[in-house]
């Protein structure tokens, strides 16, 4: 069986690398992509590699609403419909970075949105289980990522404040769209051992990330994690 | 006027406050616009003038309506205006369909003035009591009609005006008239458009949750407010991730579409645990049954708080009566009315009178609007007064607490921390006696919210230990005093909110500090905008940012703010320049001089007005009394000026009026900013009669110099009247936000002084107006 995994490795890994120069002449954006992902994400210090390589595959423009596909690798945020927006790019690849996810893990995103957010993670991890309350994004949503090929991530319409309970527990829980408050559910759905990140801030305006994690025994701690492009700002 | 004070509201409701002077400065550059377009035409028009005069009162009439509605159909991003050009062409049409009402109505007025159908000072003083009466039916359609139909009273008055031309000036009634009055009377009938929102407003997104209804709407002189249920709405800012249990079903109010408060579902009967958990419990926990004042009614949350933590009585300070009216009796069966555990009294007036006002003691003095989670925190109320965050202000709480009694704040964190910090450095400064004042303070956060208490005398022991207790018990943490439990994994934002905090408290410049990336000094009544915190030498480190990184520091309300300022000047420079060609050549009535002239009078004007207006607000309660009183007290009596400038013609009159000008503006704004701590505790007819008092013989006299320097240029036979008028308008315009910028940097002195000397070279510039030999073109 073991063997067996290993030679359909093999096989797609060759067929990845056959595909690679086609695929770099069929997606016009794929140097741009790149450059994203080298001038707004390592160089402000991301250096996962999972979540750089992630960052590179992810086709960004194609969820974005087509009339600011032309701004999709642009570092800032973008509207996409309902009041919302899809977070710079930055400040995807640091909220990823910082979960430290692995291949196998559940994860739980609240606010789907675009779903650019659960298609970077769902590169990375097992399973992404994602909530968005507003149905025409949710709707969207999965469209696109069931276009993209995504099979790893579901998307459910209702309201993310109380997660996804028959899917709990969590490895990690991603809250995309700041609440102003950890909702409790959101706590108790996390796996002990487990990472939680929430921006603080409004639309177009994340000003600060939480980061909470639960021990081994359940214990809760918390703390506020600051982005590079922030850190300059105090001086550091 | 009432167009003007409508579209505030309107648009206040659809974007944001701080969107609200560009559109005006632009909608407003219409009045400019009909000054130049007249004099361009003016071989035309001079044939028959009072025929164009009738078809552009008719045409105007049903124009503030059509506008708007077809404004509602422009679709534009504001946040993407900075970045993507291609959002302007549709801000463009946008704001250029705003102006169409007022260059229709400017043009009514300019055709009088400029063709000779009627004496130019009776003209010019009938259009100033247009501007009072405006004002007034404006404050009278606040009170009586719902948002949505407020273009309605425009339409109105529209129709009602174009019954005066009908027949007008030929005395026979044209089809072409009738079917134009007809069509404006069918708009009347039909519904009122729905406001259409930006999406990112808070109201919009709550709207677009599933379930949501409307549970209530008022609207009056202080906002248009709506409260909202939703099940998907929870709202605890900054609660404890230690709160384990459950958030009642909340209600939201919406002021003008922005969060104003919250409603627990029957909190009134059951109150909700989970307030016990936010920041703000701190000053409950270090006192036993206090009495309490609060400003600003946040829904029935704060009181809430205050009874789930023992207190004897809540005095709530708000001068909006629709939102107390709301809780009281719309969501009464929704809230579960007010608790029966503590004396609530409301009191319905601004912040200061309150202060000022009474003499009663409190334990506890919460004061509110230092910051908050959504929009706000994008400096949106840059450019909003905050009387009660002054120097001012914070003395005036200070001196209402009992001898051990706290002020209270609290509110969002930023990274670099800006409110928190700011208000320390306020208190400090009130209360720096030299005498170790860093045991008067208690500082507090959670993980992206902080709460602060500070007071004139030190805090015991027991105190501190029960702010302690409450920071195990929810997971703060001690921020001061220094040297109490601290977070061993203490992350680089908190590091920096701590000794932010630090210098802020025990700094060596008791919080005037200069340096740094905004700025954080207090603030006084002369320039009360505490929200403002831009350097201007932050500003190349912030366009850096802004070029190669998404950061949201830029303050938003002074960006549009310069951005207004930006477009008015060029606009109005390339629409000045345009009549340059055709105006007379050599002599004295050149356009130098119009221009100077009546481009001075036209930023005087603004200047002076606009800075009384901001310090009415602090004097009289809230921005719409304040705006009624100033632009409708200055309109009645310059018109009256007006009226009776033919009369002020004699040889020596402009030797003084000039100068006097400069002096009573100057001295009566001087009066009344030393003497509004005195009046601000007399009755609400006391501080309008003195304000008024204080501005109406500068009113009085700057409604003279416009209407004499038209006669003057009309006796000379100058063909330039349409170009001063245009000249005029333009600068009235650009003066609107300059006065604005001014208040903010140079504080409202300054403000006034800059006004009055533009009188003095405005008077200066006179006698070169139609001396010399004019020349048609």
């Amino acid at each position: 069986m073991r063997s067996r995994r290993t030679v359909i490795v093999l096989v797609a890994t060759l067929l990845c690398t056959a595909a690679s120069p086609s695929a770099r002449q069929a997606d016009p954006t794929l140097e741009t992509r790149l450059a994203m992902v080298r001038d707004q994400i390592e160089r402000e210090g991301i250096s996962d590699s999972r979540v750089l390589e992630a960052m590179r595959e992810v086709p960004r423009h194609l969820l974005v609403p087509s009339q600011y596909r032309q701004m999709a690798y642009e570092p800032r945020p973008l509207p996409i419909g309902e009041g919302q927006t899809i977070s710079q790019p930055y400040i995807v690849a640091f909220m990823t970075e910082i979960l430290r996810l692995k291949p196998g893990d559940r994860v739980l995103e609240v606010g789907t949105g675009s779903g650019y957010q659960a298609a970077v993670a769902a590169k990375i991890v097992g399973e992404v289980y994602t909530v968005e309350i507003f149905p025409s994004l949710a709707g969207r949503a999965r469209r696109n990522l069931e276009s993209l090929g995504f099979r790893n991530i579901f998307v459910r319409e209702g309201d993310g404040y109380y997660g996804w309970e028959e899917k709990a527990p969590f490895d990690a829980i991603i809250v995309t769209c700041a609440g102003g408050h950890i909702p409790p559910p959101l706590l108790r759905q996390l796996r002990n051992g487990g990472r939680m990140i929430m921006p603080v801030g409004g639309p177009f305006m994340t000003q600060n990330l939480v980061f909470v994690e639960k021990s081994a025994d359940g214990a809760l701690s918390q703390r506020n994690v600051l982005p590079v492009i922030f850190v300059r700002l105090l001086g550091h | 006027m009432a167009n003007e004070i409508f579209l505030i509201r309107l648009l206040s409701l659809r974007f944001w406050p701080h969107f609200v002077p560009l559109i005006i400065s632009q909608a407003m550059l219409g009045f400019g616009a009909s000054g130049v377009v007249l004099h361009l035409l003016r071989t035309r028009i001079a044939e028959k003038p009072g025929v164009v005069f009738a078809w552009v009162v008719l045409l105007a009439a049903s124009s503030f309506e059509f506008a708007f509605r077809a404004s509602q159909h422009v679709p534009f991003d504001p946040f993407l205006l900075l970045w993507n050009p291609s959002s302007w062409p549709a801000f463009t049409l946008f704001f250029f369909l705003l102006a169409v009402p007022f260059f229709l109505a400017g043009a009514a007025i300019g055709l009088p003035l400029s063709f000779g159908l009627g004496k130019v000072g009776i003209v010019y003083a009938a259009s100033f009591a247009g501007s009072a009466a405006g004002a007034v039916i404006a404050l009278l359609a606040f009170l009586l009609v719902p948002t949505e139909s407020l273009l309605r009273v425009l339409l109105g008055l529209g129709i009602f005006a174009s019954a005066f031309v009908l027949a007008y000036p030929e005395r026979r009634v044209s089809a072409g008239r009738v079917v134009c009055v007809i069509l404006s009377s069918l708009l009347l009938l039909t519904r009122p458009v729905p406001i259409s929102l930006s999406p990112y407003k808070d109201l919009a997104i709550a709207r677009n949750l599933p379930e949501a209804r409307t549970l209530s709407v008022r609207s009056g002189l202080t906002g248009d407010y709506r409260a909202l249920y939703s099940p998907g709405i929870h709202s605890a800012p900054g609660l404890s991730y230690r709160f384990e249990g459950e958030i009642p079903p909340q209600a939201v109010i919406y002021a003008d579409g922005g969060l104003r408060g919250i409603v627990p579902r029957g909190g009134g009967k059951a109150l909700p645990a989970y307030l016990d958990f936010l920041p703000a419990a701190l000053p409950y926990r270090m006192t036993n049954r206090p009495e309490v004042a609060q400003f600003s009614l946040r829904g029935t949350e704060g009181i809430l708080m205050a009874a789930r933590n023992g207190a004897s009585s809540v005095t709530v300070v708000d001068q909006a009566a629709e939102v107390v009216r709301m809780i009281e009796q719309d969501l009464a069966a929704f809230s579960g009315g007010m608790p029966s555990s503590v004396r609530v009294e409301i009191r319905k007036e601004g912040g200061r009178n309150f202060l000022a006002r009474g003499v009663r003691k409190y334990d506890i003095v919460e004061l509110a609007d230092v910051s908050s989670l959504t929009f706000s925190s994008l400096g949106i109320h840059a450019t909003g007064e905050t009387y009660l965050l002054t120097r001012q202000g914070i003395r005036d709480a200070l001196f209402r607490l009992k001898d051990r009694g706290m002020i209270a704040v609290s509110g969002w964190l930023k990274s670099p921390p800006r409110e928190s910090l700011k208000i320390l450095n306020t208190i400090r400064a009130e209360l720096d006696r030299g005498e170790g004042e860093v045991a008067h303070f208690v500082v507090v956060r959670g993980w992206g919210s902080f709460v602060a208490v500070a007071r004139n005398v030190p805090f015991t022991g027991d105190e501190l230990s029960a702010a302690d207790r409450f920071c195990r018990e929810t997971g703060f943490t001690m921020v001061w005093p220094e040297g109490r439990a601290r977070k061993g994994d203490e992350g680089l934002e908190e590091a920096a909110f701590r000794e932010g905090v630090k210098s802020a408290l025990a700094g060596p410049s008791t919080g005037m500090q200069e340096e740094g990336l905004f700025d954080l000094r207090p603030v006084s009544d002369d320039s009360p905008y505490f929200h403002r915190f831009l350097r201007f030498g932050s500003i190349p480190e912030f366009r850096r940012l802004l070029g190669e990184q998404w950061v949201p520091f830029m303050e938003w309300g002074v960006v549009f703010l310069a951005l207004s300022l930006a477009v008015s000047v060029v606009l109005s420079a390339v629409l000045l320049l345009l009549p340059l060609p055709f105006l007379p050549q050599g002599g004295s009535t050149g356009g130098g001089a119009v221009a100077i002239y009546f481009s001075a009078l036209g930023l005087a004007y603004m200047l002076v007005e606009l800075t009384f207006l901001k310090i009415g607000i602090l004097l009289l309660g809230d921005p719409i009394r304040a705006a009624t009183a100033a632009i409708g007290g200055f309109a009645l009596l310059s018109g009256i000026g007006s009226a009776v400038s033919g009369r002020w013609e004699f040889p020596n009159a402009r030797r003084w009026i000039f100068p006097g000008i400069a002096v009573l503006a100057s001295g009566g704004f001087l009066t009344l900013s030393h003497g509004v701590h005195v009046l601000l505790a007399e009755d609400h007819w006391v501080r309008a009669s003195a304000y008024l008092a204080a501005l109406a013989p500068a009113a009085f006299l700057m409604g003279i110099p416009f209407p004499a320097g038209l006669s003057r240029m009309a006796r000379a036979g100058s063909t330039a009247i349409p170009y001063a008028w245009g000249v005029n308008g333009f600068f009235s315009v650009a003066g609107a936000s300059i006065a604005s910028v001014g208040a903010l940097w140079i504080g409202f002195h300054g403000t006034v002084a800059a006004g009055a000397a533009l009188y003095l070279l405005a008077g200066a510039v006179f006698p070169r107006l139609g001396s010399g030999t004019p020349s048609v073109p």
